[in-house]
Protein backbone atom coordinates (compact mmCIF):
# COMPACT_ATOMS: atom_id res chain seq x y z
CA UNK A 1 0.00 0.00 0.00
CA UNK A 2 1.79 3.46 -0.98
CA UNK A 3 1.95 5.87 2.00
CA UNK A 4 3.62 8.91 2.53
CA UNK A 5 4.00 10.89 5.68
CA UNK A 6 2.54 14.33 6.44
CA UNK A 7 3.32 16.62 9.41
CA UNK A 8 0.61 19.18 9.05
CA UNK A 9 -0.07 22.64 11.21
CA UNK A 10 -2.73 24.28 12.10
CA UNK A 11 -4.33 26.61 9.77
CA UNK A 12 -4.32 30.17 10.52
CA UNK A 13 -7.67 31.41 11.70
CA UNK A 14 -9.90 32.97 8.70
CA UNK A 15 -12.47 35.95 9.68
CA UNK A 16 -14.32 35.41 6.47
CA UNK A 17 -14.58 31.27 6.49
CA UNK A 18 -16.06 31.94 10.29
CA UNK A 19 -18.33 34.87 8.93
CA UNK A 20 -19.36 32.17 6.09
CA UNK A 21 -19.92 29.61 8.67
CA UNK A 22 -22.43 31.79 10.71
CA UNK A 23 -24.05 32.78 7.09
CA UNK A 24 -27.10 30.32 6.61
CA UNK A 25 -26.73 30.85 2.31
CA UNK A 26 -22.99 30.19 2.62
CA UNK A 27 -22.82 27.38 5.59
CA UNK A 28 -22.16 24.40 3.61
CA UNK A 29 -19.63 25.64 1.40
CA UNK A 30 -17.52 27.18 4.31
CA UNK A 31 -17.95 23.65 5.85
CA UNK A 32 -16.89 22.17 3.12
CA UNK A 33 -13.60 24.16 3.28
CA UNK A 34 -13.35 24.04 6.90
CA UNK A 35 -13.00 20.43 6.14
CA UNK A 36 -10.28 20.52 3.52
CA UNK A 37 -8.13 22.60 5.85
CA UNK A 38 -8.81 21.00 9.15
CA UNK A 39 -8.44 17.10 8.24
CA UNK A 40 -5.32 17.22 8.31
CA UNK A 41 -4.05 18.91 11.83
CA UNK A 42 -7.12 16.88 13.00
CA UNK A 43 -6.54 13.68 11.61
CA UNK A 44 -3.12 13.19 13.45
CA UNK A 45 -4.20 14.35 17.08
CA UNK A 46 -6.60 11.95 16.84
CA UNK A 47 -4.49 9.37 15.39
CA UNK A 48 -1.49 10.17 17.81
CA UNK A 49 -4.14 9.23 20.16
CA UNK A 50 -5.48 6.29 19.53
CA UNK A 51 -2.69 4.99 17.11
CA UNK A 52 -4.60 3.01 14.59
CA UNK A 53 -5.34 4.58 10.86
CA UNK A 54 -8.47 2.81 10.61
CA UNK A 55 -9.88 4.41 14.04
CA UNK A 56 -8.71 7.98 13.59
CA UNK A 57 -10.09 7.67 9.96
CA UNK A 58 -13.64 6.48 11.82
CA UNK A 59 -13.13 9.48 14.41
CA UNK A 60 -12.43 11.94 12.23
CA UNK A 61 -15.50 11.30 10.17
CA UNK A 62 -17.59 11.82 13.93
CA UNK A 63 -15.79 14.97 14.68
CA UNK A 64 -16.42 16.87 11.18
CA UNK A 65 -20.32 15.38 11.47
CA UNK A 66 -20.67 16.57 15.22
CA UNK A 67 -18.99 19.79 14.38
CA UNK A 68 -21.57 20.01 11.39
CA UNK A 69 -24.67 18.78 13.56
CA UNK A 70 -23.93 21.55 16.02
CA UNK A 71 -22.33 24.61 13.81
CA UNK A 72 -24.87 26.71 15.18
CA UNK A 73 -23.77 26.65 18.28
CA UNK A 74 -20.05 28.06 16.95
CA UNK A 75 -20.71 31.60 17.43
CA UNK A 76 -17.20 32.80 16.70
CA UNK A 77 -16.58 33.43 20.05
CA UNK A 78 -13.43 30.74 20.29
CA UNK A 79 -11.12 30.21 17.19
CA UNK A 80 -12.41 27.95 14.82
CA UNK A 81 -9.48 25.56 15.46
CA UNK A 82 -10.13 25.55 19.18
CA UNK A 83 -13.60 24.63 18.60
CA UNK A 84 -12.62 21.94 16.18
CA UNK A 85 -9.75 20.04 18.67
CA UNK A 86 -12.08 20.26 21.49
CA UNK A 87 -14.32 17.78 19.22
CA UNK A 88 -11.81 15.71 18.14
CA UNK A 89 -10.06 15.31 21.38
CA UNK A 90 -13.72 14.66 23.34
CA UNK A 91 -14.05 11.99 19.97
CA UNK A 92 -10.77 10.21 21.14
CA UNK A 93 -10.93 10.45 24.68
CA UNK A 94 -14.42 9.20 24.77
CA UNK A 95 -13.16 6.40 21.92
CA UNK A 96 -10.20 5.14 24.79
CA UNK A 97 -12.71 5.28 26.81
CA UNK A 98 -15.07 2.66 25.11
CA UNK A 99 -12.20 0.62 24.52
CA UNK A 100 -10.80 -0.08 27.82
CA UNK A 101 -14.49 -1.15 28.50
CA UNK A 102 -14.61 -2.91 25.37
CA UNK A 103 -11.43 -4.90 26.57
CA UNK A 104 -11.99 -4.89 30.33
CA UNK A 105 -8.46 -3.66 30.99
CA UNK A 106 -7.75 -0.36 33.48
CA UNK A 107 -6.06 2.98 32.23
CA UNK A 108 -3.09 1.73 33.08
CA UNK A 109 -3.06 -1.72 31.07
CA UNK A 110 -4.15 1.17 27.78
CA UNK A 111 -0.53 2.04 27.51
CA UNK A 112 0.52 -1.69 26.69
CA UNK A 113 -2.56 -2.19 24.52
CA UNK A 114 -1.26 0.90 22.43
CA UNK A 115 2.13 -0.29 21.99
CA UNK A 116 0.54 -3.15 20.46
CA UNK A 117 -1.37 -1.74 18.15
CA UNK A 118 1.58 0.12 17.44
CA UNK A 119 3.59 -2.76 16.65
CA UNK A 120 0.91 -4.03 14.22
CA UNK A 121 0.46 -0.85 12.46
CA UNK A 122 1.21 -1.10 8.93
CA UNK A 123 1.05 2.93 8.24
CA UNK A 124 4.69 3.71 9.22
CA UNK A 125 7.72 5.13 7.57
CA UNK A 126 9.79 5.61 10.28
CA UNK A 127 12.89 3.46 11.68
CA UNK A 128 12.64 1.64 15.26
CA UNK A 129 13.70 4.71 17.48
CA UNK A 130 10.40 6.52 15.54
CA UNK A 131 8.67 3.67 16.91
CA UNK A 132 9.93 3.67 20.19
CA UNK A 133 8.76 6.81 20.83
CA UNK A 134 5.15 5.79 20.07
CA UNK A 135 5.08 3.65 22.09
CA UNK A 136 6.69 5.71 25.33
CA UNK A 137 4.04 8.39 24.05
CA UNK A 138 1.49 5.56 24.41
CA UNK A 139 2.58 5.61 27.87
CA UNK A 140 2.03 8.37 29.01
CA UNK A 141 -1.75 9.60 30.84
CA UNK A 142 -3.63 10.85 28.41
CA UNK A 143 -3.79 14.68 29.81
CA UNK A 144 0.28 14.48 29.21
CA UNK A 145 0.21 12.72 25.99
CA UNK A 146 -2.21 15.36 24.24
CA UNK A 147 -0.14 17.94 25.96
CA UNK A 148 2.70 16.28 24.56
CA UNK A 149 1.63 15.49 21.04
CA UNK A 150 0.15 19.29 20.80
CA UNK A 151 3.38 20.93 21.98
CA UNK A 152 6.07 18.90 20.21
CA UNK A 153 4.09 18.05 16.84
CA UNK A 154 2.18 20.57 16.36
CA UNK A 155 4.28 23.35 18.13
CA UNK A 156 1.10 24.90 19.57
CA UNK A 157 1.65 27.22 21.92
CA UNK A 158 0.97 26.97 25.70
CA UNK A 159 -2.29 29.55 25.84
CA UNK A 160 -3.45 27.84 22.59
CA UNK A 161 -3.60 24.49 24.33
CA UNK A 162 -4.55 26.27 27.52
CA UNK A 163 -7.63 27.22 26.05
CA UNK A 164 -8.75 23.74 24.27
CA UNK A 165 -7.52 21.38 27.47
CA UNK A 166 -9.02 24.25 29.86
CA UNK A 167 -5.95 24.00 32.10
CA UNK A 168 -3.48 26.46 32.72
CA UNK A 169 -0.46 27.35 31.21
CA UNK A 170 1.46 26.63 34.34
CA UNK A 171 0.15 22.95 34.53
CA UNK A 172 0.60 22.23 30.61
CA UNK A 173 4.11 23.58 31.11
CA UNK A 174 5.02 21.36 34.22
CA UNK A 175 3.05 18.32 32.02
CA UNK A 176 5.44 18.67 29.37
CA UNK A 177 8.22 18.75 31.15
CA UNK A 178 7.25 15.65 32.97
CA UNK A 179 6.12 13.94 29.56
CA UNK A 180 9.48 15.31 27.98
CA UNK A 181 11.33 13.32 31.06
CA UNK A 182 9.49 10.46 30.65
CA UNK A 183 10.07 9.75 27.04
CA UNK A 184 13.49 10.29 27.38
CA UNK A 185 14.09 7.86 30.01
CA UNK A 186 11.62 5.09 28.44
CA UNK A 187 13.77 5.10 25.31
CA UNK A 188 16.94 5.36 26.95
CA UNK A 189 16.16 2.34 28.50
CA UNK A 190 15.28 0.93 25.12
CA UNK A 191 17.81 1.68 23.75
CA UNK B 1 12.20 27.08 27.21
CA UNK B 2 12.93 24.04 25.14
CA UNK B 3 13.05 20.85 27.01
CA UNK B 4 13.69 18.39 24.11
CA UNK B 5 16.33 16.04 24.63
CA UNK B 6 19.04 14.78 21.79
CA UNK B 7 16.14 12.21 21.28
CA UNK B 8 13.44 14.13 20.58
CA UNK B 9 15.86 16.48 18.33
CA UNK B 10 17.06 13.74 16.41
CA UNK B 11 12.99 12.33 15.97
CA UNK B 12 12.65 16.11 14.53
CA UNK B 13 9.19 16.19 15.26
CA UNK B 14 8.39 12.97 13.42
CA UNK B 15 6.84 10.02 14.53
CA UNK B 16 6.99 7.47 11.51
CA UNK B 17 2.82 7.43 11.05
CA UNK B 18 1.78 7.52 7.64
CA UNK B 19 -1.25 7.61 5.96
CA UNK B 20 -2.65 6.12 2.29
CA UNK B 21 -1.86 8.22 -0.84
CA UNK B 22 -4.44 10.80 -1.88
CA UNK B 23 -5.96 10.23 1.83
CA UNK B 24 -6.77 13.75 2.49
CA UNK B 25 -8.15 14.16 -0.83
CA UNK B 26 -10.34 11.26 -0.45
CA UNK B 27 -11.39 11.82 3.03
CA UNK B 28 -12.98 15.39 1.81
CA UNK B 29 -14.89 14.52 -0.59
CA UNK B 30 -16.21 11.22 1.07
CA UNK B 31 -17.11 13.91 4.23
CA UNK B 32 -18.97 16.14 2.43
CA UNK B 33 -20.81 13.95 0.10
CA UNK B 34 -21.47 12.35 4.19
CA UNK B 35 -22.84 15.55 5.54
CA UNK B 36 -26.29 14.89 6.20
CA UNK B 37 -28.83 17.95 4.88
CA UNK B 38 -29.51 20.46 7.85
CA UNK B 39 -32.63 22.94 5.81
CA UNK B 40 -33.25 24.02 9.28
CA UNK B 41 -29.95 26.26 8.42
CA UNK B 42 -30.35 27.28 4.60
CA UNK B 43 -33.95 28.05 5.26
CA UNK B 44 -33.30 31.92 6.98
CA UNK B 45 -35.87 32.84 9.75
CA UNK B 46 -38.98 34.57 7.94
CA UNK B 47 -38.77 38.25 8.82
CA UNK B 48 -41.15 39.25 11.51
CA UNK B 49 -41.72 43.23 11.88
CA UNK B 50 -41.80 44.57 14.99
CA UNK B 51 -44.36 46.94 16.38
CA UNK B 52 -44.09 50.07 17.70
CA UNK B 53 -44.91 49.08 21.22
CA UNK B 54 -41.81 46.28 20.78
CA UNK B 55 -39.91 48.96 19.91
CA UNK B 56 -40.65 51.24 22.51
CA UNK B 57 -40.75 48.53 25.35
CA UNK B 58 -37.47 48.90 26.39
CA UNK B 59 -36.97 52.19 26.66
CA UNK B 60 -40.91 52.56 28.48
CA UNK B 61 -39.68 49.68 31.12
CA UNK B 62 -36.28 52.04 31.71
CA UNK B 63 -38.47 55.01 32.26
CA UNK B 64 -40.84 53.25 34.94
CA UNK B 65 -37.86 51.97 36.38
CA UNK B 66 -36.34 55.87 37.02
CA UNK B 67 -39.66 57.17 38.09
CA UNK B 68 -40.24 54.25 40.28
CA UNK B 69 -36.36 54.79 41.97
CA UNK B 70 -37.58 58.41 41.95
CA UNK B 71 -40.71 57.51 44.15
CA UNK B 72 -39.17 55.86 46.56
CA UNK B 73 -36.81 57.95 47.38
CA UNK B 74 -39.41 61.21 47.60
CA UNK B 75 -40.75 59.12 50.24
CA UNK B 76 -37.58 58.22 52.10
CA UNK B 77 -37.56 62.07 52.03
CA UNK B 78 -40.91 62.73 53.24
CA UNK B 79 -40.50 60.41 55.75
CA UNK B 80 -37.03 61.43 56.76
CA UNK B 81 -38.44 64.91 57.34
CA UNK B 82 -35.90 66.33 55.13
CA UNK B 83 -39.68 68.07 53.26
CA UNK B 84 -39.82 70.77 56.38
CA UNK B 85 -40.00 73.71 55.27
CA UNK B 86 -39.85 76.94 57.97
CA UNK B 87 -42.82 78.21 59.11
CA UNK B 88 -42.01 81.88 57.89
CA UNK B 89 -42.50 80.77 54.56
CA UNK B 90 -46.24 79.79 55.59
CA UNK B 91 -48.37 82.84 55.46
CA UNK B 92 -51.13 81.36 57.35
CA UNK B 93 -48.65 80.49 60.70
CA UNK B 94 -46.54 83.46 59.81
CA UNK B 95 -49.83 85.68 60.38
CA UNK B 96 -50.51 83.71 63.24
CA UNK B 97 -47.03 84.16 65.01
CA UNK B 98 -47.52 87.64 64.50
CA UNK B 99 -50.53 87.67 66.76
CA UNK B 100 -49.83 87.85 70.96
CA UNK B 101 -52.96 85.67 72.08
CA UNK B 102 -52.49 83.00 70.05
CA UNK B 103 -48.74 82.84 71.17
CA UNK B 104 -49.93 82.86 74.41
CA UNK B 105 -52.93 80.53 74.07
CA UNK B 106 -51.46 77.84 72.13
CA UNK B 107 -47.55 78.01 71.96
CA UNK B 108 -46.81 79.00 75.56
CA UNK B 109 -49.72 77.34 77.47
CA UNK B 110 -47.96 73.78 77.68
CA UNK B 111 -45.20 75.59 79.21
CA UNK B 112 -44.66 75.78 83.20
CA UNK B 113 -42.85 77.33 85.43
CA UNK B 114 -40.43 74.76 86.03
CA UNK B 115 -39.59 74.86 82.42
CA UNK B 116 -38.83 78.55 82.61
CA UNK B 117 -36.94 77.65 85.71
CA UNK B 118 -34.68 75.30 83.70
CA UNK B 119 -34.31 77.19 81.15
CA UNK B 120 -32.74 79.89 83.13
CA UNK B 121 -30.69 77.96 84.72
CA UNK B 122 -29.03 76.53 81.52
CA UNK B 123 -28.44 80.10 80.24
CA UNK B 124 -27.12 81.07 83.77
CA UNK B 125 -29.38 83.49 84.54
CA UNK B 126 -30.35 83.70 88.23
CA UNK B 127 -33.91 82.76 88.54
CA UNK B 128 -34.62 84.45 92.05
CA UNK B 129 -32.73 87.61 91.12
CA UNK B 130 -35.14 88.33 87.98
CA UNK B 131 -38.40 86.85 90.05
CA UNK B 132 -37.44 90.04 92.45
CA UNK B 133 -36.70 92.26 89.38
CA UNK B 134 -39.99 91.48 87.74
CA UNK B 135 -41.86 92.00 91.14
CA UNK B 136 -40.30 95.29 91.73
CA UNK B 137 -41.02 96.58 88.71
CA UNK B 138 -44.65 95.19 89.07
CA UNK B 139 -45.14 97.23 92.42
CA UNK B 140 -43.94 100.33 89.98
CA UNK B 141 -46.80 99.85 87.64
Amino acid sequence: MPSFMIMASIPSEDPQLVAQLRDPATVRQAFSEVIRRYSEPLYWQIRRMVQSHDDANDLLQNTFLKAWQSIENFRGDARLSTWLYKIAINESITFLAQERRRQNISLDDQGAALAATIEADTNIDGDRLAVNLRKAIASLPEKQRLVFNMKYFDDMKYEDISQILGTSVGALKASYHLAVKKIEQIISSDN
Amino acid sequence: MDKNTDILNRLNHKDGMTVPEGFFDDFAQRMEAALPERPELSTPSPYIPRTTWQRIRPYVYMAAMFAGVWCMLKMFSIMGGGDRQPLESNPVMAEAFENEKFVNDYIFSDVNQWDIYDQLMEEGIDAQALCDSLAAFDSLQ
